[in-house]
């Protein structure tokens, strides 16, 4: 499990100093809207996947005409203490550094202190677009193992060589443009069919925690099915594109492969996404959550740290409680801006006001 | 937008933006260094430039860098002709130099293919390769572009567009650095070596 001690920032978003203890359980923080709240949760989520989970560009998480932020996290995983230190900078990469060591690279933090975040866009896993649901699945898959990072900004980096290959070309197939192609058709099949198989094997460990959180929540047992099956993966990526080689020269742009990917959500045998009431959707995308952060604690052997922002305004009391006992051994950061979630047990209420905190401890 | 320098110094500023590693601050930065400097010194640099590029050429059968029409590898009689190390650029020449292991030819690409920047096997120096392996004296090419998406993509257009010529091959090895300690080596070097892993020689 994994456990933030102290956390500490500077000129990140709306804090100029911050520097406060945190309990091991439940922590609530509340406060009136632009106070601060959920800036506090981006910046522990930002240790965990280096990135807003708010979708903010980095310059944005430094406070307005500062030139860098810092967040510096005391935290015991599993059983080793670690500081971690994240320093952004304005057009710069970032510096991190743990037990203050520098890290060559960024993304050997990730993994080092995992987090599940529940956002209030979460419904969107449900109503949104395939790449909302490509993306829970891409973001875990690099959650249970860092090395996927590769794998995914591989066959990134192969999408963008290989459309501009077919932009270019103009419709017109050389033999240089095939020859070249076909390198690139290689580098995708290989990449994609790794990024492909991954994912599949993280649906079928999805599955059954899906259908049980759902159960759990919902009190009712409609069955969840989730489906990846791209047929390019059966077929295999490089036939595939061979096939569809002239429509794609005529389009300039990739047709088949794991970036055009659905994972599909179905409730009792239809379509979550068409079918389903905006309650169970929202039960739904919660139970998603929940499942990847069941898979991730027993996989990896460390319990994220559970940040759950603004999620209780829309619940109702029973699916509230139920939540929270799904998710009880963690230690878990609630902001809300109404009244307090339905928790019990000790808990540590941290009041946000303007960017400074005050903290208390109830029983 | 009007620019707020005099056009001189914009044009400077323009001309060292377009530099490799030099972004529009840098080149700012540069140039007011420039302006501020006496005007030998700034000569100098001038000079320095256009000495270079006057005298500087690119080797005729590599594409090396070199004071004269064959650069001194590919003039060297001692260096083994039958294999070519085949790099992107001719800093590459250096660092392979470095390792004093190697005593065969080169030839430089002059890029690796990457079609984002309008790069392709016609851009390269692919066919002057091609045209060095007609007479059959080289056996062997060493593919020894970086590491990276396009550094790999270059690797296997050429391997595909030799092997049926009946050359030998090869790419150099991805893995751990020597004198370094496992536990430190990232998953993806680490994933590398094991897969190319060889047995140990026990006679």
């Amino acid at each position: 499990m994994a456990v933030l001690r102290r956390l500490s920032l500077r000129d990140f978003r709306n804090y100029i100093e911050l520097d406060i203890s945190l309990e091991p359980g439940r922590i609530v923080i509340s406060g009136n809207n632009g106070q601060g709240k959920s800036n506090m949760l981006e910046a522990v989520a930002y240790l965990g996947s280096l990135g807003s989970f708010r979708g903010a560009p980095p310059e944005a998480l430094i406070r307005a005409g500062q030139p860098s932020a810092v967040i510096r996290a005391d935290v015991v995983s599993g059983d080793r203490e670690l500081l971690i230190e994240a320093e952004l900078v304005r057009g710069r990469p970032n510096r991190i550094q743990i037990n203050k060591q520098k890290l060559g690279r960024a993304r050997d933090l990730l993994g080092i202190m995992p987090v599940t975040v529940f956002g209030p866009d979460d419904l969107e896993l449900i109503k949104g677009g395939p790449g909302v649901r490509r993306r829970y699945l891409d973001d875990l898959l690099v959650q249970l193992h860092p090395r996927n990072d590769k794998v995914r900004t591989d066959v990134d980096k192969i999408l963008k060589q290989r459309n501009a290959l077919l932009r270019s070309a103009g419709g017109r197939a050389t033999p240089d443009v095939d020859a070249t192609l076909n390198v690139w058709n290689a580098k995708l099949a290989e990449a994609g069919e790794a990024l492909g198989r991954a994912r599949q094997a993280l649906v079928t460990a999805l599955q059954p925690r899906v259908n049980a959180a759902y159960a759990a929540l919902a009190g009712e047992g409609h069955p969840v099915s989730l489906v990846y099956e791209p047929d390019w993966l059966g077929l295999g990526l490089f036939s595939e594109l061979e096939r569809v080689r002239s429509d794609e020269l005529r389009r300039g742009t990739t047709l088949v492969g794991p970036h055009r990917d659905e994972l599909e959500v179905g409730l009792a045998q239809m379509p979550a996404r068409t079918h389903a009431s905006q309650g169970e959707q929202r039960t739904l995308s919660l139970a998603l959550r929940i499942a990847g952060h069941h898979e991730v604690g027993d996989v990896v052997g460390t319990s994220p740290v559970l940040l759950l922002d603004d999620v209780f305004s829309e619940l109702d009391q029973g699916r509230a409680t139920s939540l929270l006992s799904l998710l009880e051994a963690d230690q878990t950061m609630v902001t809300t801006a109404a009244g307090s979630p339905p928790v019990d047990g000790p808990i540590q209420h941290l009041v946000v006001e303007a960017g400074s905190v005050a903290s208390r401890n109830t029983r | 937008m009007a620019s707020v320098y005099t056009p001189a110094v914009q044009a400077l500023i323009d001309e060292l933006g377009r530099l490799p590693g030099v972004g529009p601050k840098s080149a700012q930065r540069i140039a007011f260094h420039l302006v501020k400097l006496p005007e030998v010194d700034a000569l100098r640099l001038a000079d320095a430039i256009s000495d270079a590029k006057a005298k500087v050429r690119f080797c005729e059968v590599c594409f090396n860098v070199s004071d004269e029409v064959r650069c001194e590898i590919c003039s060297d009689d001692r260096r083994e002709t039958n294999v070519i190390c085949v790099v992107e650029e001719p800093r590459d020449i250096v660092a392979v130099e470095r390792t004093r292991e190697y005593r065969g030819r080169y030839h430089v690409l002059q890029g690796a293919i990457n079609p984002i920047e309008g790069i392709g096997p016609d851009q390269l120096r692919v066919k002057e390769l091609l045209d060095r392996l007609r007479d059959h004296s080289v056996t062997e090419v060493i593919l020894c572009t970086n590491p990276n998406i396009e550094g790999e993509a270059t690797a296997m257009y050429l391997a595909r567009l030799l092997e049926p010529a009946g050359i030998t091959v090869t790419r150099i090895a991805s893995g751990l650095p020597v004198g370094g300690d496992l536990e430190y080596a990232d998953e993806v070097t680490l994933g590398r070596a094991l897969e190319g892993r060889r047995s140990v020689d026990v006679s």
